[in-house]
């Protein structure tokens, strides 16, 4: 493990000017602070179980993607990382800060496939969230996804929409949508609603389409719901993959505040992995809650119920032959895979698995922010993924043509993977396909 | 750096495409985009985007939201998604010469 995995010529300005600021005492005390003051048992027993086995090296994409390459194997991630400053007791230098930062953030999703191929259940994303913490803490993160941290921290949104952008956006989608259904409404800061609907920032910004379809699915299925039209609106949270839980907490707050602000029964959000994890994981347990103190249903669920209480009818099931990836928060984190396969089972005429799948398939590698920290990493996530291309070459030599993304991140890497490797698959969220097949009234 | 090379003409991007800097943006940078985008014709809906697009990132120093931009243009979201299919994000950015947004894209 002595030489590094490759010649690396990666440049990111976040990591570059944060490591030039460092001194090794800063680096010292920041490390042991760390360790000292957040981690505790958990990180001990976790350190002290490893037997270095290694067997959670074929559960990780990027070693088997990589030629079986050490350096990407999860405890060779470890190796370079946590224990070195765990065994140097935080004596390291700025440029090993840099490389840890980079190895934490852009070459580990946190999918946790490794911690069900460990002996012992290891969490090696619950470390690797300490390295990125610890590197939060001494200002060396990736530019891309600091910038989307600095976005929520100062808008509470992940992509710099202003207050009055958003109810604009909402009041334009739900003009268009009255061209469809002219009796169509999306009632903002309604009291009292059983439902609130929360999405990520990147729907308002780009893809209001997104919004468009929540809300004619919401008035056909007769749902009692809301939106706010104030922040608080966004369910994402990138400060959660920066390491900076004092942003990802205040984040949280304001989702759940808002959403007890309008007393509304339960929050259901859109399709996104990350923003699950924290609400019913990460943010939530960061702020003293072990369960959220709002229901949070996502968009799975909520399509499963209203298509299982017969509040949507399909016209006419969707023909092309479709395959399911199962996205590491929502199925691996929360075990909605049934649910999902119900939801695709009642809108398509063939499902055709792609394998592994479940909560053993293969992560997307874009997801754990990795995607988030942009530009500069975008060849190494798709080198690093070569088996998930396999994977879904052999769905769709079974036939399969479309490929279905219940989450944002998954959405938009999979699509670097199926340009990259020529898979010619076309990649819809569930929510797409039940706004074509659903019925609508005439 | 990655370098592409559009009639004889040399720019630096980044691993996703984008231009290096806003300044080097030029014309045969609209046309090199046209052609990786798979974008049939360039049309002057297109260049009215890219118009809008570089005027507000001049002033903001971001994107703006495809609220604005609809509102600025007069076109539908339908529309401008027909006119850039990977959507003004990705597509519309990219040709107009701004950064790559930062976010879950």
């Amino acid at each position: 493990m002595g030489e590094p995995a490759e010649i690396n010529e990666i440049k990111d300005k976040g990591l570059e000017i944060g490591a030039e600021r460092l001194t090794e005492d800063k680096i010292e005390k920041t490390i042991n602070s760390v360790l000292k003051g957040e981690t505790g048992a958990r990180l001990k027993a976790y350190v002290d179980t490893c037997i270095h086995c290694g067997l959670c090296s074929e559960a990780c994409h990027y070693y088997l993607s990589r030629d079986n390459d050490p350096h990407f194997s999860p405890v060779g991630k470890v190796k370079q990382t946590i224990w070195e400053m765990l065994k140097k007791k935080g004596k390291v230098s700025p440029e090993f800060i840099k490389k840890a930062s980079e190895i934490a953030s852009t070459e580990c999703n946190l999918c946790r496939r490794c911690a069900m191929y460990c002996p012992f259940g290891i969490d090696i994303a619950y470390m690797m969230l300490i390295v990125r913490r610890i590197c939060h803490m001494l200002g060396v993160t990736p530019l891309y996804i600091q910038d989307t941290a600095h976005s929520h921290s100062v808008t509470m949104n992940q992509m710099w929409v202003k207050g009055d952008e958003w109810p604009d956006t909402l009041q334009w989608q739900e003009e268009e949508a009255q061209a469809e259904i002219p009796t169509l409404r999306i009632p903002l800061e309604k009291e009292g609603a059983d439902v609130m609907y929360s999405v990520i920032g990147p729907e308002p910004k780009f893809q209001a389409q997104l919004i468009y379809q929540a809300a004619v699915i919401m008035n056909v299925a007769g749902i009692d719901w809301t939106m706010p039209a104030s922040s608080g609106w966004d369910n994402s949270d990138m400060a959660m993959y920066t390491g900076d839980n004092e942003i990802m907490g205040r984040v949280k707050r304001a989702h759940f505040e808002t959403a007890a602000r309008l007393k509304v029964k339960k929050i259901v959000m859109g399709e996104c992995g990350h923003a699950f994890r924290s609400v019913y994981d990460v943010g939530n347990r960061w702020l003293g809650w072990r369960i959220p103190p709002v229901e949070v249903v996502h968009a799975i669920e909520f399509y499963h119920d209203i298509l299982k209480e017969g509040r949507i009818k399909i016209s006419k099931k969707f023909e092309t032959p479709v395959t399911l990836h199962d996205p590491c928060n929502i199925v691996r984190g929360r075990g909605l895979h049934e649910m999902s396969r119900y939801v695709t089972r009642e809108m398509c005429e063939e499902l055709i698995e792609m394998h592994p799948n479940r909560e053993h398939n293969y992560c997307c590698c874009a997801g754990g922010g990795v995607i988030n920290c942009g530009p500069p990493y975008k060849n190494k996530r798709i080198m690093s993924n070569r088996v998930k291309a396999e994977q879904l070459f052999a769905a769709k030599a079974k036939g399969a043509k479309v490929l279905i993304a219940p989450c944002h991140n998954c959405h938009s890497g999979l699509e670097d993977i199926n340009h990259h490797y020529g898979l010619g698959l076309e990649i819809k969220f569930l929510m797409d396909i039940l706004y074509e097949v659903m019925d609508k009234p005439e | 750096m990655p370098k592409v090379e559009y009639e004889g003409q040399t720019f630096n991007v980044d691993e996703d495409g984008f231009i290096d800097d806003f300044n080097n943006w030029n014309k045969d940078w609209v046309r090199h985009v046209k052609q990786v985008e798979g974008i049939e014709e360039l049309t002057e809906e297109h260049w009215k985007v890219i118009e809008v697009l570089q005027d507000y990132y001049k002033k903001n120093g971001i994107a703006p939201m495809v609220r604005i931009l609809s509102k600025v243009t007069g076109f539908k979201l339908k529309y401008i998604y027909e006119l850039f299919p990977s959507g003004p994000g990705k597509g519309a950015c990219k040709m107009a010469g701004l950064p790559k947004p930062t976010g879950c894209v």
